[in-house]
């Protein structure tokens, strides 16, 4: 279409444009206005007047902080332990609930394990506290029953982080399992009849064509979730931290939180948030290049 | 799909370890309703792995909807719940079908963009600083307006219309129809299964929201319920409960469990989800709910 082409558009569909004006007005003030200001990481914060450049401070300032680098392997170390613990668990889940003959049972379950996905993690942070309180909580009291002593789980920096992989799978390794189950329902049939009259039995069939007909599915949310490795779950760790443990689970989120809006180091915080922001970026279109490749399918 | 004898050991094991899978899940969340309902005096008694409650009672539920301070947070989360998903689903709406018309020019300048903005994300501090420039502190709009179109759910909106049929679309100029006339009466009504769904998850994510309006608001009476059970449950602030309790008598007070009281806190949160959750499972798994093993 020639520039004449585009105005004759632009002029015959101008509502269009006006339709566009409220979604504009907020990507302008809330995505682009923000991104620009991303550059106070190079800038000297001033209260009245101008900021003033200064270079690299801020990284330099940033990378030499102890603190900093804890907050960069607190955060490697929990979104690692995420993957390798939490991931598996929604497949195998699904394996399971597929190959359950009982449509009762099976409907009943999943009514079940789909709904701590929609709690906040307020919520969940208050459910997990009372479950591991060391007096009265469900968890403690299971220990004692097989005469083993109370732990106060969310005060120990030995078992913190476990806490954190444990209550990210119990939120979300039923709803997760959903995109795993659609895939396995559309697996043909006639495959597994196949396998059947051959006498391959159950473990045989799901071994040789459920696991690999899911591969594209698993590789697509593995993917995915490497996306997103450097947030490591703000609004868990966020409500599970407290004094004792802070030292362990501070990631890079919380960081710059407490850095930037509490202490109002603006300066170093946003240093902070563009490093992490350029991370996630390089690994988002990674990842979308990578899935793109194996699947044929990107993230946008 | 997989043939099985539906006796077998493997069918069995499989039945157990998914029935645990699932009290794991719920139980928690049953032990709180209970201890919400259990009587103060009777907490001790009451197991951390019991559903059922000890001495029933109403008392902490009487105590939470007496506080003008609880049942002023709940009026906000409606309010913010309700416009929030309102504001966010029409616009999202309207931006979709602007950018799914067929050569709409501009088209590749905006989907650039939003690469970008699904890419790279500001950083906490900028967003602060553009919420405190609009003057939007200790306002509900700083919560309302900063997400207001999620730029991921706008992408799959926007895949939804572009499989409305073109000719549906075609047939409609021939009859002269305007955009808005397109948008309200043929895009909308054919997308209610997307909108439905879309609206269901901006509504739970108004809902859940704490964390931006614990840093724009200040000001505690203009708290969501979310940001005061943060400051009791999680942060274990009794005081923040007790500054409007003048209207409960000594007695009461005198008798309150916190513990209790932070359960019934949790579940009057929870109240508009679980009703909502039937819903849920209806759009959500219908399709992966229904079929499964066919015997």
């Amino acid at each position: 279409m020639g520039i004449r082409g585009k105005m004759k558009f632009i002029k015959s569909n101008w509502l269009l444009y006006v339709f566009l004006i409220p979604g504009l007005v907020y990507f302008a003030f809330f995505r682009v206005w923000p991104l620009i200001g991303m550059k106070l990481a190079f800038e000297d914060y001033r209260i009245i007047g101008e900021n003033t450049f200064a270079g690299l401070k801020y990284f330099r300032m940033l990378f030499s902080s102890p603190t900093f680098l804890s907050v960069l392997k607190n955060t490697v170390i929990i979104s690692s332990m995420k993957i390798i613990f939490v991931f598996p668990i929604p497949i195998i889940l699904a394996f399971m609930l597929n190959s359950n003959p009982f449509r009762g049972l099976r409907k009943g379950v999943q009514s079940m394990i789909y709904l701590p996905h929609f709690l906040s993690w307020v919520v969940i942070a208050g459910i997990w506290i009372s479950l591991l309180n060391p007096s009265s909580g469900g968890f403690n009291n299971l220990l004692n029953i097989f005469h083993l002593p109370s732990m106060d789980f969310m005060t120990q920096k030995g078992s913190i982080r476990w806490v954190l992989v444990f209550s990210e799978m119990w939120r979300s390794a039923g709803w997760d399992s959903i995109i795993y189950l659609a895939a396995i329902m559309k697996i043909s049939p006639s495959l597994y009849e196949a396998a059947y009259m051959d006498g391959a039995n159950s473990l045989q069939q799901t071994i040789h064509i459920t696991l690999p007909e899911l591969r594209n599915t698993i590789i697509t949310v593995f993917i995915l979730n490497l996306g997103f490795f450097m947030n490591a779950g703000f609004d868990q760790v966020f409500n599970f931290m407290n004094n004792s443990v802070i030292s362990v689970v501070d990631i890079l989120d919380t960081y710059v939180y407490r850095i930037g809006l509490q202490n109002g180091q603006y300066s170093i915080a946003t240093a902070a948030s563009l490093f992490k922001g350029l991370i996630g970026m390089v690994l988002i279109l990674g990842t979308h290049f990578t899935s793109k490749k194996i699947t044929g399918k990107g993230v946008w | 799909m997989v043939r099985r004898n539906r006796k077998s050991l493997g069918v069995i094991i499989n039945s157990i370890i998914l029935l645990l899978i699932a009290a794991c899940m719920v139980i928690p969340i049953l032990n709180i309703l209970a201890q919400s309902l259990t009587s103060p005096d009777r907490m001790q008694d009451l197991s951390g792995l019991s559903i059922i409650p000890k001495g029933f009672t109403f008392q902490n539920y009487q105590i939470l909807f007496s506080n003008p301070q609880v049942t002023r947070s709940i009026f906000i989360s409606i309010f913010l719940t309700v416009c929030g998903t309102a504001l966010s689903l029409f616009l999202t709406a309207i931006t979709a079908y602007v950018l799914t018309r067929p050569s709409f020019v501009g088209k590749n300048f905006f989907m650039i963009m939003l690469i970008i903005f699904m890419v790279f994300e500001p950083g906490l501090v900028q967003e602060y600083f553009v919420v405190k420039d609009l003057g939007l502190i200790n306002s509900l709009w700083s919560i309302i307006l900063y997400r207001t179109i999620d730029v991921y759910y706008l992408i799959i909106l926007m895949r939804f219309f572009e499989e409305i049929p073109e000719s549906i679309m075609e047939s409609a100029d021939i009859d002269g129809a305007g955009h808005f006339t397109k948008f309200t009466k043929i895009v909308l009504p054919l997308s209610k299964t997307a909108m439905a769904t879309m609206g269901l998850f901006y509504g739970v994510f108004r809902w859940n929201e704490y964390f931006r309006a614990s840093i724009y608001i200040n000001d505690p009476s203009k708290w969501p319920l979310q940001v005061l059970m943060r400051q009791f449950v999680v942060l274990n602030d009794n005081s923040s409960m007790m500054n409007s309790s003048g209207a409960l008598s000594a007695e009461v007070l005198k008798s309150i469990d916190f513990n209790s009281l932070k359960a019934g806190t949790i579940i009057v949160s929870i109240i508009p989800l679980i009703l909502l959750y039937p819903f849920v499972l209806k759009f959500f798994t219908e399709g992966t709910m229904d079929g499964g093993v066919k015997e």
